[in-house]
């Protein structure tokens, strides 16, 4: 019996200096970014193409209001409400006090100034495949936006979720299975293509499915997911099924690379349905690349596995 | 055994009664369903006109093109509410994988009607335009796209 309990004790001590050691943050120094002066021009693209404004503007925000990133965006979830920051210059509520290295650890890293760990329903997961130059001409280029002096409530998340750092764990789990490789050999277009739908355009945060923890079963990579949102108001009811976007039957596969060119541009499938929900707003952000960026996407996502959107 | 029988009873007249209700429809609000969903098709045919030919894929043709905006000027112009009983959305009994209406659709009706009313203004216009040329057709794409998106992006799920 007592040496049950010992042996208990010990193990218990042992997991705690595990997780200890698992959770000690491992920022970026500043030496990891290269010399590079910001393009903002660049930046401003980057930022389309990231879809920051989807979470950081005032929900239901256009045209200019897009570019006040005030924060407050509710995403209710399994595991509780997550509440978007605000990401706006201003020194208080925002993070106009960050330096470059600050937010380059916040997208590639998931840590904040204070080294604790963000949640992944920011997409940090995705945002680490952005190259540095483009987050130093990101953030080059957020410092320029109007500031709002909003402040942002806390998430309300569930016991243990709400320990934020347990999210350590959650990273150590998953925040590899993310990192996106240049393919070999690949065209530059189609390098393009991989490069904005799994860096900026995070579009695996919702079209991929995820686990019971929350992380991307990357090996169905595109293959369409039940949405992880949970409308609060409509008792679990949520956001509905989000497509397969791989070039398999089940998928866009009857889609021409022109087809998905035009439907980023214009917001119309092939047969001239409307994109809706969330994608809308998505679409609209896409219109702003260039229409090289949209054709580098299309020839992207008709090269990669074709995936059927159930398992047998 | 009486209350064997009672039971074997009252399970035939529920059966009966289930049967009846749904004697003419596979699932609930079949009726309604089908003809916004058949509506939402007549939008979807003549926009993919038009669309082909904004796109190049079909040619430019100014009496295809204006009468393809008409229709869906008058499309947009229906009086639909009978097509949309409160309760016919993704979140009733049976309803998840035959229509993709959000429940909000109801607890919001003057942004419906706001948003439907942007959409008969933006196909009206397109109905002005589509016949003087591709340009002004090309040029009126846009806002109609917009007019779609308004009520899906808020009232549609994702799919």
């Amino acid at each position: 019996m007592k040496r049950t309990l010992v042996s208990g004790l010990g193990l218990a001590f042992i997991c705690a200096c595990v997780f200890f050691v698992l959770s000690i943050p491992d920022p970026l120094q500043a030496d990891a970014l290269p010399t590079h002066s910001a393009n903002l021009e660049n930046g401003e693209l980057i930022f389309w193409a990231g879809g920051c404004a989807s979470c950081h503007a005032a929900p239901g925000a256009t045209e200019d209001d897009l570019l006040r990133l005030s924060g407050g965006v509710e995403l209710a979830t399994p595991f509780g409400v997550f509440k978007s920051p605000n990401i706006s210059p201003d020194p208080n509520a925002g993070i106009g006090d960050w330096t470059t290295l600050d937010f380059v650890n916040a997208m590639v890293k998931g840590l904040s100034p204070d080294m604790d760990h963000y949640y992944p329903a920011f997409p940090y997961p995705h945002y680490q495949n952005i190259t540095y130059a483009d987050l130093i001409d990101l953030k080059a280029y957020l410092d320029t936006l109007p500031l709002s002096s909003n402040e942002v409530a806390d998430h309300e998340l569930d016991f243990p979720y709400s320990f934020r750092r347990g999210v350590s764990l959650w990273k150590w789990r998953y925040l590899d299975r993310n990192r996106s490789q240049p393919v070999k050999d690949a065209t530059a277009q189609l390098e393009r293509g991989r490069y904005l739908v799994t860096g900026p355009g995070h579009c695996g945060a919702c079209h991929t499915p995820r686990d019971a923890y929350g992380g991307e079963q990357v090996e169905r990579f595109l293959a369409g997911a039940e949405s992880f949102e949970v409308a609060p108001d409509s008792a679990g009811e949520g956001g509905g099924r989000i497509p397969n976007i791989t070039p398999h039957k089940d998928g866009i596969g009857d889609w021409s690379e022109s087809d998905i060119a035009y439907s980023l541009e214009s917001g119309f499938d092939p047969d001239f349905d409307s994109f809706g929900g969330s994608m809308v707003e998505v679409q609209e952000n896409m219109a702003r690349l260039p229409a090289a960026d949209r054709a580098a996407i299309a020839a992207y996502l008709k090269s990669i596995p074709p995936q059927p959107s159930d398992l047998p | 055994m009486k209350k064997k029988l009672l039971v074997t009873l009252a399970t035939v007249a529920l059966g009966a009664t289930t049967f009846v209700t749904f004697a003419q429809e596979e699932y609930p609000y079949q009726n309604q369903i089908e003809a916004r969903q058949a509506l939402m098709n007549v939008y979807r045919f003549n926009l993919g006109l038009l669309g082909a030919m904004a796109k190049g894929e079909m040619p430019y043709d100014a009496g295809m093109a204006s009468d393809a905006a008409n229709n869906l000027f008058a499309a947009s112009s229906m009086r639909n509410g009978a097509m949309w009983p409160a309760g016919s959305d993704m979140s009733a009994p049976g309803l998840a994988d035959m229509t993709a209406a959000k429940p909000e659709i109801w607890s919001n009706m003057s942004d419906v009607g706001e948003k439907s009313r942007a959409l008969r203004a933006a196909a009206e216009a397109m109905s002005a335009a589509a016949g003087d040329g591709l340009d002004a057709l090309r040029s009126n794409m846009g806002a109609v796209g917009d007019g779609c998106k308004g009520c899906h992006e808020s009232f549609r799920a994702s799919d």
